[in-house]
């Protein structure tokens, strides 16, 4: 598992979305809920970079969507709609820590680490969900080394590189079809790998 | 229709299919299922691979529970 390239990632993701925002603006609740699940887990990441216990991470995090959808008429396409969401998360969560005085977090971070007699645990993560955190990039690493090497590639470097189909396409000389149908076809083997891990939750799920 | 979802997350549904591809995510809770797993395979990728333990739905039901709308006028960033 290696680190994105921001820009790179960036640069697709700019024209992404357009269409679930624009039935969103227009009250396709669907549409936000889509939005939600894509980009949660990303929000989540970047505000727990201010915030450190757990519980207030999803505090911050439901504001953050909650305003977005508030507001969602006022974003107007000028940037990619995660990057309008990191930035409305940066400042929920400089707020958040405007209003909980630094000693407080702290304390209340060290009160909660050793509530869950875990001492490895050290970003407001439980033990189960870090194991299950554990379980799920084992799968992926596992279902990657038994795939094809074309399908790796392809959801590779469109997830991790951020190129485009279309660049995707060109690299290996094939037609964008063959893209879309790879890259379904390595989730397709991921998600087979990873329902059992992800069984206990199923309920929880969107 | 799970391929249409894997285009769907990775924008690359024709705009004329998002709609009805929206309302069977809506209908179809196994499809629901992959287009979840399908980012979280993603972000597991780019190393985020934190499990939905109810957070999405959570968030849900705050947007349904407080009658929050769309607000002409409001600016979350300011």
């Amino acid at each position: 598992m290696r680190p994105v390239d921001a820009r790179l990632y960036a640069a697709v993701m700019m024209q992404a979305d357009s269409e679930l925002v624009r039935l969103a603006q227009s009250g396709n609740q669907l549409a936000f809920e889509a939005l939600v699940v894509k980009y949660q887990r990303r929000i989540a990441r970047h505000v727990a970079r201010y915030v450190p216990i757990a519980s207030d991470v999803e505090d911050v995090v439901q504001e953050v969507f909650l305003r977005a959808y508030r507001g969602l008429h006022s974003f107007r396409g000028d940037s990619a709609f995660y990057t309008w969401l990191y930035r409305i998360a940066t400042n929920a969560a400089l707020s958040f820590l405007r209003r909980s005085p630094r000693e407080e977090q702290l304390d209340d971070a060290e009160e909660e680490r050793s509530n869950l007699f875990e001492p490895g645990v050290s970003d407001g993560e439980t033990p189960e969900r870090t194991l299950m955190a554990s379980q799920i990039a084992d799968a992926v690493r596992q279902g990657l080394a038994r795939m094809q090497p074309e399908l790796v590639d392809a959801l590779t470097l469109f997830e991790v590189e951020g190129k485009s189909y279309s660049d995707i396409a060109q690299m290996f000389d094939v037609p964008v079809g063959t893209v879309r149908s790879r890259i379904f076809r390595a989730r397709e083997v991921l998600a087979k790998r990873l329902e059992p891990v992800l069984a206990p939750q199923r309920d929880r799920r969107w | 229709m799970s391929q249409k979802v894997s285009l769907l997350l990775d924008s690359q549904l024709d705009a004329d299919d998002v709609a009805p591809v929206l309302h069977e995510l809506g209908v179809d809770d196994a499809l629901r299922d992959r287009f979840t797993i399908y980012g979280l395979v993603g972000d597991t990728l780019r190393g985020v691979n934190v499990p939905d333990d109810g957070f999405s739905k959570r968030i849900f039901a705050r947007l349904h529970r407080e009658g929050v709308k769309v607000e002409d006028g409001f600016d979350p960033l300011a």
